[in-house]
């Protein structure tokens, strides 16, 4: 694309653009406010909305900007009272046959036809006519749900299913009145990317199954954060009350997944709420205030962490090895490399590489889109760290060293979400095998609790109760912040290095929240103050 | 299962190389197929035709129940649509709608007779007002300056003549 710049004015400003974008495109990159439903920068241009129109000096008729590439000089104008006049009718078009079910709609809040009419209502409705009536929950696939009634046609789905997903699973069926969003029989919305459409749905429409009815918008905090569901590492935001998380969204992020992610990136927030996680340090086996070796006890995670740290340091590192995943960020992996290597001068450290569904070679797998088969959001940075160690060692040598009884303690560090894991129940029975285990990870797990040795087991923290480094499989580092606390004792290993090596830890660090405006009705005349 | 003929898939081929883009094609190939299926089409022709011509099932739905020259539920052996816009329906197009649908023992429209011969439609102007009121049988040339004698005796010569349009009839005398 062309980098050249052409001078056009915006609403009285004279500014520069980029050459052959868009009127819409000009007034985004300018900060100017347009009204709009179907247009959306990461798909075609459909033109049907009919709310972004515009006034273009020498042109007697409003022109729609989403449509209308900018020329040198042009004078383009959204304040006149004609565009607000167009916007206003057209908006209340829009509305003819909508339910205006907002109280009960899952979308309130979030929903475009909501903010838009605070700013561009028309308030006095003159529509004499019934409204058409629609179906309603329409079962469209397995995780998103239609509401006719409520579709302004603005056809973003549809373009998305043959744009992005190029799946084309939605069409816009009938004419007139009658028309509506929906699927051919027996081919339902069901691809790895089905949600995006109920995020770019501007309306309450197509909303999302695992959301629906489960909060209200408003109620939500956000927090922006990397998603951790693969090595793609996409910019995502999760939405989160004193409750728990309830959703994840993408962000925009050009370098790495444009306006997108995919279906299983949205399950993540799961494994991070209480329900699923481990809340305390567990000590099982000999050396416990249960006694007889059979019982176990529960500890602060810091005071698990110390006496480990005491007995590791006590045996000057002799027979441990640490077992590491790609879950966790750069600053931990250097931190407990850092303690195992120069505290304790121990080589024995190994890459625990996990594979969903397949060998090896399903780690390079990658759909096209987003998705990669490497379920980790930070395999790179894990191999930079031990490279920066000078760490080569093959898992094969730590079951040799099992087996032979050279290692004799072994400490896991992860993973923080077992379900990117299939493998996990065989790594717990094959390194339960070692006299000693240290298995450090976020959640919950049966097979965990099950072992009988002498066992213990410390809370990790999950991605969005720490800050850090992922490095993704180009090499890309992203940092993430810590917006959150679930599990107020759980640890990061940072935290466990510190504490293994007899160091206290600081306190902890704060979180980041986002406010959230509010918009003023402009076309209510008489409005009270406070 | 619906298959499109030897020849009905080749006319699906030609079409396709007629346009500049598949997607012109749609509306010519439905109406081969829907001829194929007894004057219908049914999801498994939408199918067939999305496999003859690589387009995903959906953008032919869109064309097919865009359009009402696509019947998407059966039709009896006679589809007939009556014409009832403004020229028509001031000749009494309405009434005469009424009157053959009586006779012929249908009751609501796109309804299928008994006997499976008849179902009416009131379709919106067919470009023949000089003519008016007139009707369309399935897609024969236009049945035109009806009167409610003629839309009757349509109704029966049809029913009685084993089945034969009129347009066929004329032709034979």
């Amino acid at each position: 694309m062309s980098t050249n710049t052409i001078p056009c004015t915006i609403n009285g400003k004279d500014v520069e653009v980029k050459e052959g974008s868009t009127i819409i495109e000009a007034m985004k990159a300018n900060g100017v406010e347009i009204a709009h439903y179907c247009w959306h920068p990461g798909l075609s241009v459909a033109g049907v909305c009919r709310m972004c129109m515009v006034e273009i000096e020498g042109n007697p008729r409003l022109q729609i900007a989403c449509n209308t590439q900018v020329v040198k000089g042009m004078k383009i104008n959204n304040t006149s009272d004609k565009v607000k006049d167009a916007v206003k009718w057209t908006l209340d078009f829009h509305l003819i046959n909508h339910p205006l079910d907002c109280p009960i709609c899952d979308q309130a809040g979030e929903c475009g036809l909501q903010d838009q009419y605070m700013h561009y209502g028309k308030y006095e409705p003159e529509m004499a006519e019934a409204k058409v009536k629609k179906h309603k929950v329409v079962d469209l696939g397995p995780r998103v749900v239609l509401d006719s009634e409520r579709c302004i046609l603005c056809s973003r789905c549809v373009r998305f299913t043959d744009e992005v997903s190029k799946t084309n699973e939605l069409g816009i069926f009938n004419r007139g009145d009658r028309a509506d969003i929906s699927t051919f029989p027996g081919k339902p919305l069901d691809n790895n990317y089905s949600m995006n459409t109920v995020d770019i749905c501007p309306v309450g429409a197509l909303t999302s199954k695992d959301f629906r009815f489960r909060q209200r918008a408003w109620l939500l905090k956000e927090h922006q954060t990397v998603c951790t569901g693969c090595s793609t590492g996409c910019s995502t935001k999760v939405f989160f009350n004193k409750e728990g998380l309830f959703r994840v969204k993408p962000v925009y992020n050009e370098q790495v997944n444009g306006h997108w992610m995919c279906d299983i990136g949205r399950d993540v927030y799961k494994f991070v709420n209480k329900e699923a996680r481990l809340f305390d340090a567990k000590v099982s086996g000999k050396g416990t205030g249960a006694g007889n070796g059979l019982g176990a006890e529960w500890i602060l995670p810091k005071r698990a962490a110390l006496k480990v740290g005491e007995t590791l340091r006590a045996n000057k590192g002799k027979g441990v090895a640490l077992v590491l995943t790609g879950q966790h960020t750069v600053e931990e992996y250097d931190a407990l490399l850092g303690f195992f290597k120069n505290d304790l001068g121990s080589d024995r450290v190994f890459h625990w590489v996990n594979t969903v569904g397949g060998g090896p070679e399903s780690l390079e797998a990658f759909d096209g889109l987003l998705l990669r088969g490497d379920r980790n959001p930070n395999t790179a940075g894990l191999k930079e760290s031990l490279q920066k160690f000078g760490i080569k060692t093959q898992w094969k040598e730590l079951l040799e060293g099992l087996a032979s009884g050279a290692i004799t303690t072994v400490v896991v560090a992860g993973p923080e979400n077992q379900t990117f894991f299939p493998d996990f129940k065989a790594k717990v029975v094959e390194l339960s095998k070692a006299p000693r285990l240290i298995w450090l990870t976020a959640g919950k797990n049966l097979d965990l609790d099950n072992l009988t040795g002498d066992v213990t087991l410390i809370p990790l923290k999950s991605y969005l109760e720490k800050s850090g480094t992922f490095v993704n499989h180009a090499g890309l580092r992203q940092k993430i912040a810590k917006g959150l606390t679930i599990v107020p004792n759980a640890l990061s290993l940072t935290e466990v290095a510190e504490l293994f090596a007899g160091r206290e830890i600081e306190a902890a660090e704060s979180c980041s929240s986002i406010g959230v405006g509010r918009v003023q009705n402009e076309a209510t005349t008489v409005r009270g103050s406070l | 299962m619906f298959k499109l003929s030897a020849e009905g898939l080749n006319y699906v081929q030609s079409e396709l190389t007629r346009y500049e883009t598949k997607q012109s094609a749609i509306i010519r190939c439905l109406y081969r197929a829907q001829d194929e299926n007894g004057g219908w089409v049914s999801n498994d022709v939408i199918n067939a035709l999305s496999e003859a011509m690589a387009i995903p099932a959906p953008q032919i739905e869109e064309v097919a129940t865009f359009y009402t020259m696509f019947n998407r539920k059966p039709v009896g052996k006679y589809h007939i649509q009556v014409c009832c816009t403004l020229t028509c329906g001031m000749m009494g197009g309405r009434e005469l709608l009424a009157l053959m649908m009586k006779e012929a023992g249908v009751k609501e429209m796109g309804e299928v007779s008994k006997d499976g011969l008849f179902t009416f439609s009131k379709v919106e102007c067919l470009g023949s007002c000089d003519t008016a009121p007139m009707l369309q049988i399935n897609r024969e040339p236009y049945t035109e300056n009806l009167t409610f004698e003629k839309g009757l005796k349509l109704v029966q010569d049809l029913r009685t003549k084993g089945g034969k349009l009129e347009s066929q009839i004329s032709k034979e005398l």
